[in-house]
């Protein structure tokens, strides 16, 4: 080493002295915890060895009772099952042997779980309780606790595993739940308990608060054996508190059943009124108690890659092109601009040119003349596609937004999508390219870039029916007439008129798309609008029964009635269900009839909220 | 004499792997033994006695542990020199991806907790932070160590996963990258100026931050540092632990004898606050020794990085020494109530494979620095 690089040696010079620096910075550092050890350990010690001993404060504490959920009627969607287990302490129960025999006359206990409590009594410290026997019947509770005098150092714990008694009809709703993360702890102490549960998904995550209650605490002076000496103080748990959704469990049961008949559809049905759902099904589901009862990690994976993705509640999550059901948003926006009117009219020839590009009708031949009125009931592509253009996107993106697209609502269901209303602003951010007019084009018959949720869309349809600014709702008690915070949508009466007579053409009207809808009962007439959304850019027109399922169009249907006096707002999306007036109308049309049987929003006084008299009386079945 | 050095660290390469494994620095090995061992009895105890079901996995980490050790040390150190900024932009990769895949996989995914991503992509980045940084040290000329231009992207280096763990958030593992990296910086011969500008600064801005807290916030600081406050919520972790180790007294109450924590008032009492248990039931005879240990440990590491001959190989075995330190110190500091409960780890003590496996991770990056010390990476 006779020869140094230049400055190396001083480099190394420097990292030695700064590294005795920092060494006897952490040798000091440690000296003071250190001495903090000393402090608490020696010269403390017999503060806190009498606080830990002598007089020890216990706290304990318990778990509330996590609060129901239940349908409008009461019906039980989600509730608890009490466990009583038996526990005993060895150190507290004098003669474990004989303990253990005279347990074992009382309630039956298995020989080889005997053999266990004694083992593990042998090898553990003799405090701590050992678990006897699980899922206790009220007849062996009442037995030991009449025997409980005689019983020393022998406990009955209670505890709670979480009810989902409807199986797979609720589960996207209920959601489930699960052992508390850590990423879930959030200040409040129960969460820290063994055993605690908190929701994970749907509303026993959306509510979770509410649901929860508050845990209560007793604290206790304990002696050195770990023997209870008195109470000091005891704070009640609050459990939480019931929640009563606005979901009518009858008309979900018949719905679910009814979307089975479709490989993934979805349906929500909604009271036009008070936004309150009444039914929110989608198709394929998942059974929470499985989840919620313990479910293997290799269940589960299959769960999450099965297709057709189970876990995901199509009604919130599901973004789909809506189609010619945006025809109303385009009408709107329409009028509102005035560049159409009631009377105004386009020639449709089968197709429509603009820029250099041909946009087709779904009907080849075209329909010649076509007024909104006429536009609305045949679903005309051209009629649209030119109010479209005249309107232009800004006007239309906004029109949109005001009936409830591109949003998410705060009512409870956590993870909903927001869907997409594309616009100038939002095609530069995500392409950084500019807006094209024939983009607006797409837009006005809901294709291209807009994507919308069968929630979304219920939404809209409830929206126009009553021209008020409609949010969903799903706590039956949010919601009384007095309290309608409903804001009007500052729409042309006039303008609403003409889009819901066209509605109800394009049901009740010769040459309608959506007269499969239409209701047995002749005095119920409903309003709707049929869509079929192209799923991706496919050389045929996607009607074809011979293409392969994934690519045949969504089918979408969304309805309000009874027409005059609109009360109940549905949508239904059939995922590939090749048309809106073949699969989606039917569909729709079976869950309306539900509702007209069921009739959810009755009131018991039979006032005008009554839809049909007397002739349909007899719905309550179940 | 450069061709001699170079000569020489040839042929030091050229050693056979056998050698380069009966070479590493065995006081090293025994102190971490030691310490584990210390774990392992009290890990043993909470369970009641039982090796089952801490003890035994424990055990089988901290053996696979070692052969990880020792196959770091054993592999050439230019290896490591050739992998840091890799590691480093991976590890940056996957802190950036644990929020995408978290988000889009939902509540559903993290209820089960299958991956423990966010665990995995912070560990990556302590090995990685200390290699980055040595990296750039060695490669960096020692008179532009003070120029403000080359202290900036060190301190980028340090800041980017900083704001991601925080964002996790994971304070303890912040303070980690953070102490970790600046010390490493120090060391490298930052000028004073900068850390007294840095001191300075932090004691004035301090103030201002604090006005610029929301109350709740506010309370929420006041609770972490006197958490009598609050003796239910925040609090009652620390009360708990203070009298389990207030009540372990001069010389403890014997194994599997300490009631606070057999009756279950500890929380976390076989990871995070494993050292309150051990404390109580071996008394402050117990608990000094343990710190004895560690700081000896740690100053051995330091002593390791003194022989090296190059920035990389010093700044290797020195990272290893105060990310030991820091966990160390962060967790016995919060055990004992002087430090807010951040979610730090005993390093070789708490339960748990992935802290055990990065801890022994950088003691093998350290021993790889001692076993090449002559090494100069100038040939």
């Amino acid at each position: 080493m006779a020869v140094k690089i230049p400055g190396s040696g001083h480099l190394r010079g420097r990292f030695t002295r700064r590294m005795f620096m920092v060494g006897l910075g952490q040798t000091a550092l440690m000296g003071v915890l250190g001495a903090r050890l000393y402090q608490l350990q020696v010269s403390e010690a017999s503060r806190y060895r009498r606080l830990a001993e002598k007089n020890r404060i216990g706290i304990q504490m318990f778990a509330p009772t996590r609060g129901r959920i239940l349908d409008r009627n009461g019906v039980a969607l989600a509730a608890n099952r009490e466990i009583r287990r038996l526990v005993i302490i060895p150190d507290l129960a004098g003669n474990l042997d004989e303990m253990l025999d005279l347990l074992s006359r009382i309630v039956s206990i298995s020989p080889e779980r005997l053999d266990a409590v004694l083992r593990l009594a042998k090898s553990q410290n003799n405090r701590i309780p050992i678990h006897v026997k699980s899922g206790l019947s009220w007849e062996e509770m009442a037995r030991i606790n009449v025997m409980m005098p005689q019983l020393s150092g022998v406990e009955t714990q209670y505890g709670f595993t979480r009810l989902y008694p409807h199986g797979a009809d609720f589960g996207h709703l209920t959601g489930y739940v699960g052992a508390v993360e850590r990423f879930e702890i959030d200040g409040d102490p129960v969460l820290h308990l063994p055993g605690m549960l908190v929701g994970k998904a749907g509303v026993e995550r959306g509510f979770e608060k509410r649901l929860r209650g508050r845990g209560g605490n007793v604290k206790v002076e304990i002696d050195s054996k770990g023997h209870i000496l008195r109470t000091i103080d005891k704070t009640e748990q609050i459990a939480g508190s019931d929640i009563a959704l606005s979901i009518d469990s009858r008309l979900q049961r018949r719905a679910m059943h009814r979307l089975k008949r479709e490989k993934r559809a979805s349906v929500v049905a909604m009271d036009v009124k008070s936004g309150q759902i009444l039914v929110m099904a989608s198709n394929p589901s998942f059974d929470p108690q499985r989840i919620a009862s313990g479910i293997s990690l290799a269940d589960w994976n299959q769960l999450l890659t099965e297709p057709g993705n189970p876990l995901t509640n199509r009604a919130i999550r599901g973004q789909y092109p809506p189609g010619s059901t945006f025809k109303m948003v385009t009408a709107l926006a329409a009028l509102e601009a005035g560049v159409i009117d009631e009377k105004k009219k386009s020639y449709c020839g089968g197709s429509y040119r603009f820029a250099d590009h041909t946009y087709r009708c779904w009907k080849s031949s075209g329909h010649r003349d076509v007024d909104l009125h006429k536009a609305l009931r045949e679903s005309c592509d051209v009629f649209f596609y030119d109010a479209a253009r005249k309107t232009g996107i800004t006007a239309l993106s906004a029109m949109a937004r005001r009936l409830g697209f591109g949003q998410t609502f705060d009512c409870g269901l956590p993870d909903q999508k927001p869907g997409l209303i594309p616009d100038q602003d939002w095609k530069i951010a995500r392409f950084n390219r500019g807006w094209l007019d024939g983009e607006t084009v797409l837009a006005g018959i809901g294709q291209g870039y807009v994507l919308t949720t069968p929630l979304q869309l219920a939404v809209m349809t409830a929206r126009i029916a009553t021209g008020r600014k409609i949010v969903p709702m799903m706590v039956k008690a949010d919601y009384t007439a007095e309290r309608d915070l409903s804001e009007p949508l500052g729409l042309n009466e006039n303008h609403l008129r003409l889009v819901r007579n066209g509605m109800f053409a394009s049901v009740n009207e010769a040459g309608g798309t959506g007269s499969n809808a239409q209701l047995a009962f002749s005095d119920i007439m409903i309003a709707g609008k049929t869509g079929t959304s192209q799923v991706a850019r496919s050389a045929s027109n996607g009607h074809d029964r011979r293409l392969k399922w994934e690519e045949r169009n969504h089918a979408l249907f969304v309805s309000y009635f009874p027409h005059d006096a609109p009360r109940y707002a549905v949508a239904v999306i059939v995922d590939h269900g090749g048309s809106g007036g073949r699969s989606a109308a039917p569909l729709a049309r079976d869950v309306m009839t539900d509702l007209v049987q069921l009739d959810p929003l009755k009131t018991p006084s039979n006032g005008p909220g009554n839809l049909t008299g007397d002739q349909l009386g007899e719905g309550e079945p179940a | 004499m450069t061709n001699l050095l170079g000569h020489q660290s040839l042929a030091d390469r050229r050693r056979p792997v056998s050698e380069r494994i009966w070479s590493v620095y065995w006081p090293l090995i025994v102190l971490i033994t030691c310490i584990t061992v210390i774990g392992i009895v009290a890990l043993w105890s909470v369970a009641g006695g039982s090796f089952a079901p801490y003890a035994e996995r424990q055990t089988i980490r901290f053996l696979f542990g070692m052969g990880l050790l020792f196959a770091v040390s054993a592999m050439p150190i230019r290896f490591w020199l050739t992998m840091a900024y890799p590691a480093y932009v991976l590890a940056i990769l996957a802190l950036v991806a644990v929020p995408l895949v978290g988000y889009e996989v939902g509540g559903a995914k993290r209820w089960i907790n299958v991956g423990g991503f966010s665990v995995q992509s912070s560990e990556l980045m302590k090995v990685a932070i200390v290699l980055a940084l040595a990296r750039y040290y060695q490669m960096l000329p020692h008179k532009l160590v003070s120029h403000p231009l080359w202290i900036i992207l060190p301190l980028g280096l340090i800041v980017a996963p900083v704001v991601f763990v925080m964002k996790q958030p994971d304070l303890g593992t912040a303070i980690l990258f953070a102490t970790v990296g600046l010390t490493m910086m120090f060391l490298a011969g930052v000028s004073w100026i900068y850390w007294i500008v840095m001191a300075v600064g932090g004691i004035v801005a301090a103030p201002y931050a604090w006005d610029g807290l929301r109350d709740y916030q506010k309370e929420r600081v006041l609770i972490f540092f006197d958490p009598e406050r609050d003796p239910l919520g925040a609090g009652y972790h620390i009360m708990q632990s203070k009298i389990a180790l207030g009540s372990g007294g001069l010389s403890g109450r014997g194994l599997m004898q300490g009631t606070q924590s057999q009756l279950n008032f500890l929380p976390e009492k076989h990871t995070d606050f494993l050292f309150a248990v051990y404390a109580e039931e071996a008394g402050f005879v117990g608990s000094i020794s343990l710190l004895g240990l560690y700081l000896i440990t740690v100053l051995v590491l330091m002593s390791m990085g003194l022989r090296c001959k190059s920035q990389f190989a010093r700044l290797l075995a020195a990272g290893a020494a105060i990310a030991l330190a820091v966990y160390t110190t962060v967790n016995i500091a919060m055990v004992i109530g002087v430090l807010p409960v951040v979610g730090a780890p005993l390093p070789l003590f708490s339960y748990g494979g992935t802290a055990m496996l990065t801890t022994m991770f950088l003691l093998g990056l350290a021993m790889s620095a001692y076993v090449n010390r002559d090494e100069t990476f100038r040939s």
